[in-house]
């Protein structure tokens, strides 16, 4: 079982990794890229070459290519040593036209020609575009940049490596005084009275490393994150799975204790605080708040995440559907040919027939005609609001359930054991209970941890009637807003969750039934 | 033969046996009642006489999807100018521009026939549906059925199906139709490119069930060539469930169209979809509801039709109801 499961889990996953490459070469390769720029109001106000390197900056930054300036070269030659800083500066100003150049200059450019064409770049002058003699036309100063495609493979093996980091005390390039770990059993957040633990760095990215809240899990880290992409127009830089999991609404205030002492009311989560180089001197505010340059901070908000108001419609409706569903199927398979089986079928019918948008704006209406809340408002939240997404999202899998277990439940009915079972005397109850239902559910079970964990999903359609802040836009969104970033990681995702669910499923499924076993020696 | 006198044994007819001659070739027939395959599925078919009802609903729905468009003239943006013709209510629109069955529903947005509107759409919606589905069905059951028959297809396949079945099917539809146009048949390309996997990979399982039953085996004993196989002893199980697939995958494409259009990736013509994403806000409007559901109960009744005819067409077609 063991090494059967590790080599499922291992051929999921690679699955995976193919299945992100597909999407990478759909977006980043397929995709007509001056699409990005169809919403963007800065590209559209600026002109001549200024507009040209206003795109390879976006694109870069979108991902889709490599993209260096002949001042980045040139500063990129200081920092190594190469040159020194007077050199940068009388060489970094290259003439309107190549033949303008004087003699230091064109002995660089010819250096980053040399150098970015060597590695499969592709070098680009623009001459200034004039306007007289003499005036430069506005975005038309001359340009000198070399760009080039990702390629596939390296995109591929950034992002995965990139997936998962671990913070470490050599995480701030800067100086910043004596890197290393504190423990502390009076976590300062509190006033320093409380006995709450806490792990804070220096040097790394997050101050705190680990501590505890009030809060479910409790206890809560910043040592290990997760990058899944970053995005750039749904929610600008932000990783993915930080917009999908940070908490939304109004900010929740509170009394809090600044690393100086200060006791203010703010929604301020301190816990959150990550380095930002220079930061502490910039600002007034800053100064009376904090001791060092960790001020970036999250703010508390009152309402759950994304994903968090998916999985609790998604949870409820999975729970509701095998609640009535289960019961249902069994109902019609017992009183098969009967008014009871004719209703349900006619209900399974509808539902599956009739678009899913037809049959959550009729119980829309409905339950807008009895008094029920339409939209979810995540500020005055009432389990009320609740009700109609739960429904809307139940009724398809109650009608999938009813309609698999009375038909593995009636063809159980017809095999020879259960004949068996008759003609030795057991009463069709225990037939039912004990014999006909234990094999009719085992098919079903495989899709449990499938249901579960598809709730974290969300469901763009029932979230989109509802208003509710869910996961199951976002990647609609991503889509509508040419956010790559996003694409790519929603869709890895949902592909370790379905990958997941499958294993869970089989594995549930084996446990269930005894008979059911994926090693050969067993067999 | 020589006469027997029955009534010296006191016996009728019937209770003696008569002797009968020796034929070589007669002894070799097996009498079975006459079976023809297709009778038999029309006979079972109109058994259920609720079957007329729902055929007759099923002309006149395709009366009404292909020949009532062609015969009139609608204008979509025919009334734009005129402000008193927009989102009328039936009464008021057969009131004010005619007592025929163009305003039986009301008018929309642009003073246009809501009736109209919905029967231009399902014309759309329902041919991608008839396309998608028999371009899907067709790939589908030649590719299943020979991934049912051969092991080594099967090791080619289950990666390939693993890694599209997580593709994300809205990515695909999005990125064809920013490649190329939101038209009909870029909306056929993206729901055939990976679809037909599934239909093929439902049809392998259903073949590798058959294939390995006994009858199949003893079929092979009696010297059955494979093709006599796969055409007198698979197909005819195959066409039942071809024809549930079916019976639930047309529905399942004006479903999807519907879904697309919604969310805003669909047709740029007006499809039934687009008709109820246009008009989702006329839903919550006072007095112009109609415009909503008219296209949304359409679809229903046009779904639900296509279902049930297909479901119980795919029962008659299960020799096992033959009996």
């Amino acid at each position: 079982m063991g090494k059967y499961l590790i080599k499922r889990i291992i051929t999921g996953l690679l699955s995976v990794v193919v299945v992100v490459a597909c999407v990478m070469i759909m977006v980043y390769s397929l995709l007509n890229r001056d699409l990005v720029f169809a919403a963007d109001t800065t590209y559209t106000h600026q002109s001549n070459n200024q507009k040209t390197v206003y795109k390879y900056s976006k694109w870069e930054e979108y991902g889709y290519l490599d993209y260096v300036t002949y001042s980045d070269y040139l500063s990129m030659l200081v920092d190594e040593g190469e040159i020194d800083e007077d050199t940068r500066s009388s060489a970094v100003s290259f003439g309107r036209t190549a033949d303008a150049d004087s003699e230091l200059v064109s002995e660089y450019v010819q250096k980053f020609t040399e150098y970015y064409e060597s590695r499969g770049y592709t070098v680009t002058r623009l001459d200034a575009v004039m306007m007289n003699a003499k005036k430069v036309a506005t975005g038309g100063q001359q340009q000198l940049y070399a760009y080039k495609d990702v390629p596939l493979i390296t995109r591929l093996i950034k992002y995965f490596s990139g997936m998962i980091t671990v913070d470490n005390i050599h995480n701030v390039e800067e100086d910043i005084g004596e890197r290393g770990l504190t423990f502390t059993l009076y976590d300062p957040v509190y006033g320093g009275d409380k006995l709450s633990p806490a792990i804070m760095g220096n040097g790394t990215t997050h101050k705190y490393l680990l501590y505890m809240t009030s809060s479910f899990p409790f206890i809560h880290q910043n040592l290990v994150s997760i990058n899944l992409g970053t995005s750039y127009t749904v929610n600008s830089g932000v990783d993915v799975f930080t917009t999908m999991t940070r908490s939304q609404g109004s900010y929740v205030s509170s009394t809090i204790t600044y690393p100086t002492g200060l006791t203010e009311e703010s929604a301020d989560d301190l816990h959150s605080a990550t380095y930002l180089a220079g930061s502490l001197g910039t600002s007034q505010v800053y100064a009376t708040r904090y001791t060092d340059d960790y001020t970036s901070v999250q703010t508390v908000k009152k309402g759950a995440s994304k994903i968090g108001y998916s999985f609790m419609i998604g949870i409820l409706a999975v729970a509701l559907s095998y609640l009535l569903g289960v019961p249902l199927g069994i109902l019609m398979a017992l009183k098969k040919d009967t008014i009871v089986d004719q209703i349900g079928t006619v209900y399974v019918i509808f539902i599956i027939a009739v678009p899913s948008l037809a049959y959550i704006f009729l119980f829309k209406a409905i339950g807008g005609k009895i008094g029920l809340p339409t939209t979810f408002d995540v500020e005055k939240l009432k389990w009320t609001m609740f009700v109609l997404p739960v429904i809307s999202l139940a009724l398809p899998s109650i009608a999938s359930l009813m309609k698999w277990l009375r038909r593995y439940m009636i063809d159980q009915m017809n095999a020879d054991y259960v004949k068996f079972a008759r003609a030795g005397g057991l009463t069709e109850t225990e037939i039912f209970s004990r014999h006909i239902f234990k094999n009719a559910v085992i098919p079903i079970v495989q899709g449990i941890p499938g249901s579960v964990l598809g709730a974290l999903v969300g469901a763009i359609i029932t979230e989109r009637v509802y208003v509710v802040p869910g996961a199951g836009g976002l990647l609609t969104d991503a889509i509508n807003k040419y956010d790559n970033g996003v694409i790519v990681g929603v869709t890895l995702f949902y592909a370790l969750l379905s990958v997941v669910s499958i294993i869970l499923g089989d594995v549930l499924m084996s446990v269930v039934d005894p008979r059911i076993s994926f090693t050969s020696k067993d067999r | 033969m020589s006469r027997v006198d029955y009534e010296k044994y006191g016996m009728t007819k019937e209770e003696l046996f008569a002797p009968v001659e020796h034929n070589d070739l007669e002894s070799e027939k097996i009498t079975a009642p006459r079976y023809s395959y297709w009778n038999s599925v029309f006979r079972v078919f109109f058994r259920k006489k609720i079957n007329f009802v729902i055929l007759g609903l099923l002309a006149v729905i395709l009366l009404f999807t292909y020949v009532y468009p062609a015969l009139v003239d609608y204008d979509r943006f025919g009334n734009l100018l005129d402000s008193t013709t927009k989102h009328l209510g039936p009464l008021q629109a057969m009131k004010q521009l005619g007592y025929n069955i163009h305003w039986i529903l009301g008018s929309g947005s642009s003073g246009q026939s809501t009736f109209d509107a919905v029967w231009y759409g399902a014309r759309i919606s329902v041919s991608l549906a008839f396309v998608c589905a028999a371009i899907n069905l067709t790939i589908g059951t030649i590719v299943g059925a020979l991934w049912g028959f051969s092991r080594k297809m099967d090791a080619i396949m289950i990666p390939i199906y693993n890694i599209i079945g997580n593709v994300p099917m809205i990515l695909l539809v999005s990125v064809l139709v920013m490649l190329l146009s939101a038209n009909f048949w870029t909306l056929v390309l993206s729901l055939t490119i990976t679809e037909w996997l599934f239909v093929a990979y439902f049809i392998r399982t259903q073949v590798i069930i058959i294939r390995d039953r006994e009858y199949n085996l003893a079929s092979k004993c009696l010297g059955s060539s494979s093709v006599r196989i796969a055409m007198k002893n698979i197909l005819p199980f195959m066409t039942s469930i071809i024809v549930t697939m079916t019976a639930t995958e047309i529905p399942s494409y004006i479903s999807y169209e519907v879904f697309l259009a919604y969310i805003g990736m669909g047709l740029s013509e007006m499809s039934l979809g687009r008709l109820i994403y246009a008009a989702e806000s006329a839903m919550v409007t006072p007095g112009w509801e109609f415009e909503f559901w008219s296209p949304v109960a359409v679809v229903a009744i046009i779904t639900v039709v296509l279902y049930v005819v297909g479901q119980n067409l795919g029962d008659a077609t299960d020799p096992r109801t033959h009996m």
